[in-house]
């Protein structure tokens, strides 16, 4: 459960609990796609990827960025986010049921930092930059967020 | 290659309604659990949502991309029309800024304006460019009051 933060007990410089997701599946990416209506067969049809040559079917983004915004409301109220801003770098893909090895390259590792502190129309709110990297450090997306803070 | 005098260019709004059913289906999504009962209850249960201080069950942070992908016409349309050229599309940026809640019932409307479009020459390839294409949707409830702002951009490499 997220607990209450406040202006005075964050510092710029802290860090957001480091979040860490299950390694992606297939299954990971159907239901994203019947939830947000994201049906472009890239993310799930793997006979369609290969015409293009690539391996595997890969992640959508926005799903990435829900992954993302779960570790950052797992850490703030739902009710004091702001804005949330991502700019995508690298591709996901999901991992192989049939090869362990593939799981890191399917696991997300959310990190922020508080970098401002400040107030606005009568608000009391901090911004932090975030960063999305699978385990083995490749980055899929940066960016940040506001939070008002009581 | 995107069509540049597009910018400007307003799409048909469209409409979706919130449902309970939808917010716990994203959520379950989003935190990769396979049943409404292990998803924070303030996205599956009224009665615990208002417990934690909500009017109601709330959506999570990046439900709204669903209101055009299922209210609308979806986003290959909207791509087409603008002349962007699938084979080459990057989803550059996703920025949201939140501006009232979203409950159960409501009926949001999103209206998105191509904001801007330029070129930017690729990294160590001169010559080389690459087309980004900035959309900002406002959605708004049935009552006309601005919920989110959202801005998009994409990239054709």
């Amino acid at each position: 459960m997220t607990k209450t933060l406040t202006y005075e007990s964050i510092s710029v410089g802290d860090a957001m609990p480091t979040f860490i997701s299950d390694p992606i599946t297939r299954t990971h990416l159907v239901r994203y796609a019947g939830a947000s209506g994201d049906f472009n067969p890239l993310h799930h049809d793997e006979t369609f990827v290969k015409l293009f040559g690539m391996p595997r079917v890969i992640s959508h983004g926005m799903f990435v960025m829900g992954i993302v915004g779960q570790a950052i409301t797992d850490w703030i109220d739902d009710k004091n986010l702001r804005k949330f801003g991502v700019r995508f770098s690298g591709m996901t893909e999901p991992m192989d049921m049939d090869d362990q090895n593939s799981k890191e390259r399917a696991t997300i590792v959310v990190t922020g930092t508080v970098v401002e502190k400040y107030e606005i129309d009568g608000e009391k709110v901090m911004r932090c930059e975030i960063n999305a990297a699978d385990k083995q450090g490749s980055v899929k997306l940066t960016g940040s967020f506001v939070a008002a803070l009581s | 290659m995107a069509d540049k005098t597009k910018a400007g260019m307003v799409f048909p709004p469209y409409t979706f309604e919130v449902e309970k059913g939808k917010i716990a289906e994203f959520a379950m999504a989003v935190s990769q659990k396979e049943s409404k009962g292990q998803v924070k209850q303030i996205y599956a249960d009224s009665g615990k949502a208002k417990e934690a201080g909500y009017t109601d069950i709330v959506p999570t942070s990046t439900f709204q991309t669903c209101f055009l992908l299922w209210g609308g016409g979806g986003l290959m349309p909207m791509l087409q029309d603008v002349g962007i050229d699938l084979v080459r599309l990057l989803h550059g940026e996703e920025e949201y800024e939140y501006l009232l809640p979203i409950h159960p019932g409501d009926v949001m409307t999103g209206v998105t304006k191509v904001v801007e479009m330029y070129d930017k020459e690729k990294k160590g390839k001169p010559g080389k460019f690459m087309e980004f294409t900035v959309l900002e949707a406002e959605i708004r409830n049935q009552r006309g009051e601005l919920a989110i702002r959202a801005r998009t951009t994409l990239v054709e490499r």
